[in-house]
């Protein structure tokens, strides 16, 4: 199965999953989805189409919104789907009913963009320090850390 | 003449707690390298031991992190006086490239006192044994 006949059958088949596909690159399938689409989509490209591995999960600050990145892998090709969730609210489903590996990925969203994914297994945090303070993200464009002042042993 | 074979033992044969305090590993795998029987620190009475209660030389490696650092000072405070640290590599002298980053706190001198500084990324064994012999020369 090449890209163009996966392309085809996303196109197709898949039509009422998605809003947009497009061929960005040899190999590689960018699609964008709706909040909604998003599970029938890994689930269908899963089943379907033998995209088997979610390589990672990424996050963009777009400024106004977020975007987030699924990177599905199959031996043929890359598939990224993408979905735009409001800065203001931002609110992305779960996916750990398909793929139960992205609960860290998802964990990881949470602790550096500060979304909030629903539905998700297990929502404690992941990564940042047990005293991390609440409403700090650290990977929005517009987070500004304050270094504390460094000691010098002997005062010099 | 306890007091002064108290001293003798201990610089004859001070005991290490190998703590990582936020390190990549390299610098642990090189200390365990110096530990074994290439290099052969025990030929200075150096040994290896598992917990602090039982340590006269913590060996740190590598940036305090953030979440690291509350621990490392229980750590410190477990270890019977005289207490020495050592900051082994790079990252455990300045933070390296992860000094300034919001996860950890710089170097181990930010956070306990260090009586040792021991250069390299990673350190060599050699440089390893030459810090401690170093070390223990002035505790003469």
């Amino acid at each position: 199965m090449n890209t163009e006949t996966i392309l085809d059958k996303i196109l197709g088949e898949a039509k009422d999953k998605i809003q947009e596909a497009t061929l960005a690159a040899p190999r590689r399938i960018q699609v964008k989805v709706g909040r909604e689409q998003l599970n029938a989509l890994l689930s269908y490209l899963k089943e379907q189409l033998g995209f088997t591995h979610l390589g990672t999960v990424s996050g963009v600050d777009l400024g106004e919104n977020f975007e987030v990145v699924y990177h599905m892998s199959s031996a043929a090709a890359t598939v990224n789907v993408r979905i735009l969730t409001p800065r203001s609210d931002p609110r992305i489903p779960s996916v750990c009913g398909v793929i139960p590996g992205a609960i860290l990925y998802e964990r990881e969203l949470q602790d550096m963009f500060g979304m909030v994914v629903e539905n998700l297994p297990d929502p404690r945090p992941l990564l940042l320090a047990d005293d991390w303070p609440a409403g700090e993200y650290p990977l929005r464009k517009d987070w500004q850390y304050d270094r504390p002042a460094e000691v010098i042993p002997g005062g010099k | 003449m306890i007091e002064r074979l108290v001293h003798w033992s201990r610089v004859k044969s001070p005991w290490v707690l190998h703590l990582n305090t936020g390190a990549c590993n390299a610098c642990d795998i090189e200390i365990l390298a110096a530990l074994m029987p290439r290099f052969d620190l025990e030929r200075f009475g150096i040994l290896l031991k598992g917990t602090p209660r039982h340590a006269d030389v913590i060996v740190c490696t590598g940036p305090i992190t953030r979440q690291n650092r509350d621990r490392v000072v229980r750590i410190y405070e477990q270890v019977p006086d005289p207490k020495f640290v050592v900051a082994v590599g790079a990252c455990a002298m300045s933070g390296c490239v992860y000094r300034g980053s919001y996860n950890t706190c710089g170097s181990i001198d930010q956070v306990l006192p260090v009586n040792a500084y021991i250069p390299g990324c990673p350190i060599r064994p050699d440089a390893l044994i030459d810090g401690v012999v170093k070390l223990l020369n002035s505790l003469k």
